[in-house]
């Protein structure tokens, strides 16, 4: 039978113990934690800014009607025979306005004076060969047909940015996980320590006949402490990285594609529980390898 | 209470710690191991406690055979048996009671039971007033009966002491055998390794002999020879 009061005694007394120790593996777990969720939120913010480039869109017809008019029907007929064009995706007027509505949920002035109306439908279109020169040479045919409103390409600046979000985010990611690894090992050491530092009540604990968990407990607690208080570090961080950076691009003005560079509270959430859940899963087999290691009940 | 049937145990570099061992120690003994340092003793005391297991042969503790026993039943075979250090083994940044009441705190006693035993037992051992004390503030022999207490607080069937005279001067060593003498008239069975002639001596108890892994002499109300 486990005591509460014994086991929350005995983790608080081994974190008390090895303070230093603990701080540090605090502070490895946060830093390690934090750039695993700084990662995450700016592949969010980047997704969310070129959303509509995606899966190798490489330029969108804009309509003026669509839904089914006579000049839609022209274009979608184009699009589905043309040799050069790989796949393509109507996004009709509702859609679109949603869509809107999420990029500029920030800045109601431009949602006051744009309705339903004013947004038109779209064609994401995907061609054979993503080539500069023959995407040029394939959007430029949907110029000027009767219907279309205009025709953009994704261009460098988007290709630059979502090149530039993967490396930097696969870089991220890597020191991440490396120095995720560092605080498993971190944790791992803490214990030992601390198990260590017990040898001669660990000894006596099993010889009064104290159970192999009983034992265990308060250092696998211990572990689980310093990764969950790990992970409230990382989560503050990750909080305040979306307040006071990623949500200030999208305030720049004059810069339409970073309109959509932003993390929704939602989406901070899901990433803040996919720190917490590492964090915890982290402390549990750093915990789990230091027991195993270095208590021979 | 015990029953050791033809107990070998070898350790690593084929050195025979103890050989075809027989004994039988009846509820209630109080048994002397004696014998030179490596003659086996403190291996016989750790098999009693499953801290080892043997080669070859059978241990029953209390009718049950100790080598079958699967590992998860071994703290609860231990709540059994109480064990006393030469060295004491006592929590320095612990009281007195705080010692003994560990023993019972993590076998999950709650606090009720403890208030009740540790200054049951710190009378026994004569330590009711020092209970608030630390070990570095105590004599060896005081120490040594924190032990004890430690050992005997749950009331074990059995009592083991691998030379808890060892460190102490023969006076002090009288006090702990007179305890261990009283523990022993409550009804525990208790076998004690140790190189003490004069309490082997004096105190005319069985006296079971080892040389080189082999029980050479069992003798009852026996010297140490």
């Amino acid at each position: 039978m486990f005591s509460l009061r014994y086991v929350l005694r005995e983790t608080g007394q081994n974190l008390w113990r090895n303070v230093l120790l603990a701080v540090a593996t605090v502070v490895t777990v946060g830093v390690s934690l934090a750039m695993f969720g700084g990662f995450m939120l700016f592949q969010v913010a980047v997704d969310g800014a070129t959303a509509r480039w995606q899966d190798g869109v490489e330029f969108i017809v804009w309509m003026n009607s669509g839904d089914g008019s006579a000049e839609d029907v022209s274009v979608r007929n184009q699009l589905s025979e043309s040799p050069g064009v790989q796949r393509w995706e109507y996004v009709d007027r509702r859609q679109s306005y949603e869509e809107f509505r999420e990029f500029f949920e920030d800045t109601p002035e431009v949602l006051e004076i744009i309705d339903a109306e004013g947004v038109p439908p779209y064609y994401r279109v995907v061609p054979v060969d993503p080539d500069p020169d023959v995407v040029e040479e394939l959007g430029s045919q949907f110029k000027g047909k009767p219907g279309v409103r205009t025709v953009t390409f994704a261009g460098d600046v988007i290709r630059d940015v979502q090149n530039l979000s993967n490396r930097t985010g696969r870089a991220l990611f890597i020191g991440s996980i490396v120095l995720l690894g560092a605080s498993t090992l971190l944790i791992l050491n803490t214990l030992a320590v601390a198990i260590n530092n017990r040898r001669t009540e660990i000894e006596i604990m099993r010889l009064v006949g104290a159970t192999k968990w009983f034992i265990r407990v308060p250092f696998m607690l211990e572990g689980l402490v310093q990764g969950m208080l790990g992970a409230v570090v990382a989560m503050t961080t990750n909080a305040l990285l979306r307040n006071y950076v990623i949500d200030q691009f999208s305030t720049a003005d004059g810069l339409q594609l970073l309109a959509g560079f932003k993390v929704d509270d939602a989406e901070l959430l899901q990433v803040n529980l996919l720190v917490l859940a590492i964090a915890a899963g982290v402390a549990v087999f750093g915990s789990i390898l230091a027991v195993s290691m270095h208590l021979n009940e | 209470m015990i029953k050791m049937e033809k107990v070998t145990k070898v350790f690593k570099g084929d050195v025979v710690a103890l050989r075809d061992v027989n004994i039988d120690i009846g509820k209630g003994e109080f048994v002397f191991l004696v014998g030179p340092s490596g003659s086996g003793k403190s291996t016989f005391i750790r098999l009693l406690n499953r801290e080892d297991v043997p080669e070859n042969g059978r241990i029953f503790v209390a009718g049950r055979d100790i080598g079958r026993l699967s590992g998860w039943r071994v703290p609860f075979l231990r709540r059994n048996i109480g064990y006393v250090f030469q060295d004491y083994k006592l929590l320095q940044k612990k009281t007195v009671a705080e010692n003994v009441a560990f023993a019972l705190e993590v076998i999950g006693k709650g606090p009720q039971v403890i208030n009740r035993q540790v200054p049951a037992i710190l009378e026994l051992v004569g330590l009711a007033r020092k209970m608030d004390r630390f070990p570095h503030e105590l004599s060896g022999g005081e120490q040594q009966r924190v032990s004890i207490a430690r050992a005997f607080v749950n009331r074990p069937l059995i009592l083991l002491a691998d030379e808890p005279t060892g460190n102490l001067d023969p006076k002090t060593s009288v006090g702990i055998m007179g305890l261990l003498e009283r523990i022993n008239e409550i009804g525990t069975t208790v076998v004690m390794a140790t190189h003490d002639r004069s309490i082997v001596d004096s105190m005319r108890q069985r006296v079971v002999e080892l040389d080189r892994g082999m029980v050479v002499r069992d003798q009852a109300r026996g010297v140490y020879q």
